[in-house]
């Protein structure tokens, strides 16, 4: 049976007078998990309610293969929700729990039982079946959660945060836990998370929200390499931004820029494509590298931190504050003039905008 | 000496409060009970001549019954109540706490002199049918059961929104939203999940209101009046008019009995039904 | 973001917050009347019946009493409780585990029977006089409101602070005023109104305990309207109600009320 796709449009939403959701448009494809990320405030978890029902759209549509969505109660809409804090029903044990979907849904109690069981042995949990929610450890619980929602076998899947109570080495193992049950499943799943390594490690796409926007829906990979803009940039991890305009051009494709702070730096179209005259350059800490070669930013060398495979450096430069990463057999010390390099790989051109000062920048 | 002094500190401290209670509450009570013990060779006398009594019979009964009605009914007013307020945020919320909790303040004869305002022969609803023609004569509605029905869920419902406000707004509420996604009907996550979660709460509540019913002096006499007696009100009428003071320590045990009971079983009950602990 | 009730749920609550407050509204009005019958809507308005009731001998000695009654007997049930409370909260191993339950007995006394057994087993007794009788009832009254709430409130103390200052050099005793005594403030203040405003509603201790010529507020109203019944009876009722909200009102402006109902 393959999943049906859902269909987001045009979706407007408002907690009292304040406008949380502005005129989205999201199209999730059949058996694709799509994660939505973003910072807290930015209508991720909104949207996951207004598709769930919770909450009423003021404008749009959504609808789930044919149906639509919007005109049904919750209770109707057939969706399996996994949430932050479990939810679990305290008053219920574990297979008791997991049934509760089932038994909503008028299926016989060998039935149900028999269902119930299988998915907890999915899941690895059938040896607390008999326990009550408050005996469980977080991951137990979160699991007793994902096995409530699978086992409705229902066509659409969503998952609001559900590894941030959980510690690291958890979040990692039932994420991919919860990719793997996703696609046996062929399901159509929407994940909500603020932690950008998860929704990157486990989607097919992510849509970065902002302000109640979709900013950029791409695969991971073009996220990564390719953000549309400053906002993407600096939540894939480049931390490094700064305007630039093109000084001279050469017909090979060898471009010269004057960055802010008065720096000259040469680039090369053959490396970053078309470079238009005016713009950001944004370049992750990997891709700025100290060394002596002309040609670079100057900086003094400022706080040094280590990271286990590289040092961190803290640069002060005409241009701002810089971060830059250095081997881990060369440390530097603080105070030291050195020039830092940009390597083309681990940057990207981005269209022009005015940049928030340093304090708005860590929104 | 500090040493001594130290570890019977706690003793010191709470010496005069014992002492208090020991010496005007359960010696006096104790005495009373004492008092209900007959004759050697039959002990239970006393209890014996009281329970024949088929007037008194039906008093207690009377009793039980009524305080079993009025806690129904102002455990399912407190419960709404109660559902409305933990939903309701700010300053709606502060005025309905408030509208809840001040009628507590105001003591029992006040609160049941209103009822005799509102159902006496001239009052509030005779008037208003009569004026209306829909009468001729005014109802009698003072002095029945119904009337000291309403005057004990008055007094109560306070207490019951109060006792389920705490289970209540303890229910995570994204419990409810997971309940609703699973296919639960919003009747169905009120079985399910709501109601089986307020049972702490239901109990609780439960108990004061029943007990509370059972010692009801000031609205049994101005609600009930002489035709609806219930246990208090024959208490005082024996110890204070009749001085037949062995039936009033009969009394006095029996009312014992029943709230201790009532405790006992509430605990009980609490103890094997605890939703949450299994 | 939470949900609505269901619209019936709120129509009934609507209905059971109507039912809590219209009473009282109806006793306000019938005390406004300016006839003789109690009325609902009153007969015209007017503030004779609160000056008449602010003249009967009766009432004002009544209240007189009520108010000593209330403030002594809630006084010395604090007297003797705040140390239990205190022993209770801090001692957990000096003392068995049921042993708190000796100061909620008169909970599980019904009032009607703790008074009757009072008036058998100590006041006639030893003869005692009326005032002394209503003084040990409602001592007696007041006592679990403060074992409770004084209790609750130093669950919440940090004792930590007491050892610290111990260590700096403070005696005991000066521990306990300066540094205890004030953190439970808050709770020692809502057990007295909560106390006090019990005591001068109660009806079914005093019931016993009254005398010739000296009775409280209660027991006064409720053989008055045994006996007549008219709009004196809701004046002072009304009069009452507002006490008590001055009464709370007065600590909430001084003391910041809120903190303790929370």
């Amino acid at each position: 049976m393959s999943s049906p796709a859902l269909s987001i449009r045009g979706v407007s939403a408002h907690y009292g007078q304040s406008k949380v959701l502005d005129d989205l448009n999201l199209e999730i494809k059949s058996g694709e998990l799509i994660s939505l990320l973003g910072a807290s405030g930015c209508g991720k978890t909104t949207t996951l309610r207004l598709i769930a029902g919770f909450m009423q759209p003021s404008a749009g549509t959504i609808h789930l293969g044919d149906r639509e969505l919007t005109a049904l109660p919750t209770h109707r809409r057939n969706i399996g929700l996994v949430f932050q804090n479990y939810a679990l029903l305290p008053h219920l044990s574990v297979i008791d729990n997991v049934g509760f979907g089932l038994k909503q849904r008028r299926i016989a109690s060998a039935e149900r039982l028999r269902l119930a069981r299988a998915m907890l042995e999915i899941v690895g949990l059938s040896h607390l079946a008999d326990r009550m929610p408050a005996a469980l450890s977080g991951g137990q619980k979160q699991r007793v959660a994902l096995a409530r929602a699978l086992v409705i076998d229902p066509p659409l899947m969503m998952f609001d945060e559900p590894l941030s109570n959980l510690d690291a080495k958890l979040r990692v193992d039932m994420r991919v836990q919860i990719r793997r049950l996703q696609m046996t499943g062929n399901r159509t799943a929407v994940y909500v998370t603020h932690d950008q390594e998860e929704a990157f490690s486990i989607s097919d796409r992510v849509a970065i929200m902002n302000a109640g926007k979709v900013v950029q829906l791409d695969t991971p990979e073009v996220l990564y390499r390719q953000p549309a803009n400053a906002f993407v940039a600096r939540f894939v991890g480049f931390e490094n931004i700064v305007g630039f305009r093109v000084t001279d051009r050469t017909d090979n494709g060898k471009v010269g820029i004057e960055i802010d702070g008065g720096v000259q730096v040469a680039l090369s179209e053959a490396d970053f494509g078309k470079i238009p005259d005016r713009g950001l350059i944004a370049t992750r800490p990997d891709g700025l590298t100290i060394s002596d070669v002309p040609g670079g930013i100057p900086a003094t060398i400022g706080l040094r931190t280590f990271l286990g495979r590289t040092y961190q450096y803290h640069c002060e430069s005409a241009a701002g504050m810089l971060v830059a990463h250095g081997r881990i057999e060369t440390p530097h010390e603080a105070g030291a003039q050195t020039v830092l390099a940009i390597s083309p790989q681990h940057s990207a051109i981005l269209p022009f905008e005015t940049l928030a000062g340093p304090k708005e920048q860590q929104a | 000496m500090k040493r001594q002094l130290g570890r019977s500190l706690p003793l010191l401290l709470v010496l005069p409060g014992t002492l208090v209670v020991l010496a005007f509450l359960v010696l006096p009570v104790l005495g009373t009970f004492s008092g209900t013990i007959g004759p050697a060779g039959n002990r239970l006398a006393l209890y014996e001549t009281f329970f024949a009594n088929s007037n008194n019979m039906r008093i207690v009964l009377r009793t039980i019954r009524i305080a079993l009605i009025a806690t129904v009914i102002s455990l399912v007013f407190g419960f709404v109540a109660a559902s409305v307020i933990v939903r309701t945020n700010g300053f709606l919320r502060q005025i309905l706490l408030v509208a809840s909790v001040f009628p507590l303040l105001t003591g029992a004869i006040v609160r049941s002199f209103a009822w005799m305002v509102i159902l006496g022969r001239n009052g509030i609803i005779n008037s208003t049918l009569m004026s209306l023609g829909v009468i001729d004569q005014p109802l009698t509605l003072l002095f029945t059961e119904g009337s000291l029905m309403i005057g004990l869920v008055y007094l109560f419902t306070p207490l019951a929104i109060l006792s389920l406000m705490g289970v209540l707004e303890s229910i995570d509420e994204s419990v409810l939203d997971a309940s609703a996604s699973l296919g639960a009907t919003p009747f169905g996550v009120f079985r399910q999940v709501t109601l089986p979660l307020a049972i702490p709460g239901l109990i609780v509540g439960g108990v004061l209101v029943f007990t509370g019913s059972l010692a009801a002096f000031a609205t049994a006499r101005l609600l009930g009046g002489e035709s609806q007696k219930i246990l208090p009100a024959l208490l005082h009428e024996k110890a204070m008019v009749s001085f037949d003071w062995d039936a009033a320590n009969t009394i006095a045990v029996v009312m014992v009995a029943l709230t201790v009971v009532v405790i006992v079983a509430a605990q009980y009950t609490a103890r094997r039904f605890n939703p949450v602990a299994g | 973001m939470q949900r609505k009730p269901h619209i019936l749920v709120r129509l009934l609550a609507g209905f059971v917050f109507a039912f809590l407050l219209l009473p009282l509204v109806i006793i306000l009005g019938a005390s406004l009347t300016s006839g003789t019958f109690l009325t609902f809507p009153p007969q015209g308005l007017s503030l004779r019946w609160f000056s008449f009731v602010l003249q009967q001998e009766n009432f004002i000695s009544s209240f007189q009493t009520s108010l000593i009654v209330a403030t002594f007997g809630t006084g010395f049930a604090l007297l003797v409780g705040v140390p239990v409370a205190y022993a209770l909260a801090r001692f957990r191993n000096g003392l068995p585990g049921w042993y708190s339950s000796i100061f909620f007995l008169p909970v599980l006394v019904p009032e009607i029977v703790f008074g009757f057994s009072l008036l058998k087993g100590v006041i006639v007794e030893y003869d005692l006089p009326v005032i002394t009788a209503l003084l040990i009832g409602h001592t007696i009254i007041a006592i679990p409101y403060a074992v409770r709430i004084v209790g609750a409130s130093l669950s919440t103390f940090d004792f930590a602070a007491e050892e610290a200052a111990i260590s700096l050099g403070a005696s005991p005793i000066k521990t306990f005023f300066t540094v205890v005594l004030p953190n439970i403030r808050s709770g020692i203040i809502a057990a007295f109104i909560l106390a006090f405003i019990t005591s001068l509603n109660d009806v079914s201790v005093s019931l016993f305990l009254t005398g010739p010529g000296i009775s409280t507020l209660p027991i006064e109203l409720f053989t008055y309207v045994e006996q007549h019944f008219d709009p004196s009876v809701a004046a002072v009722s009304v009069l009452l109600m507002f006490l008590t909200i001055a009464v709370i009102a007065i600590v909430e402006r001084s003391l910041g009320l809120s903190k303790v109902m929370r």
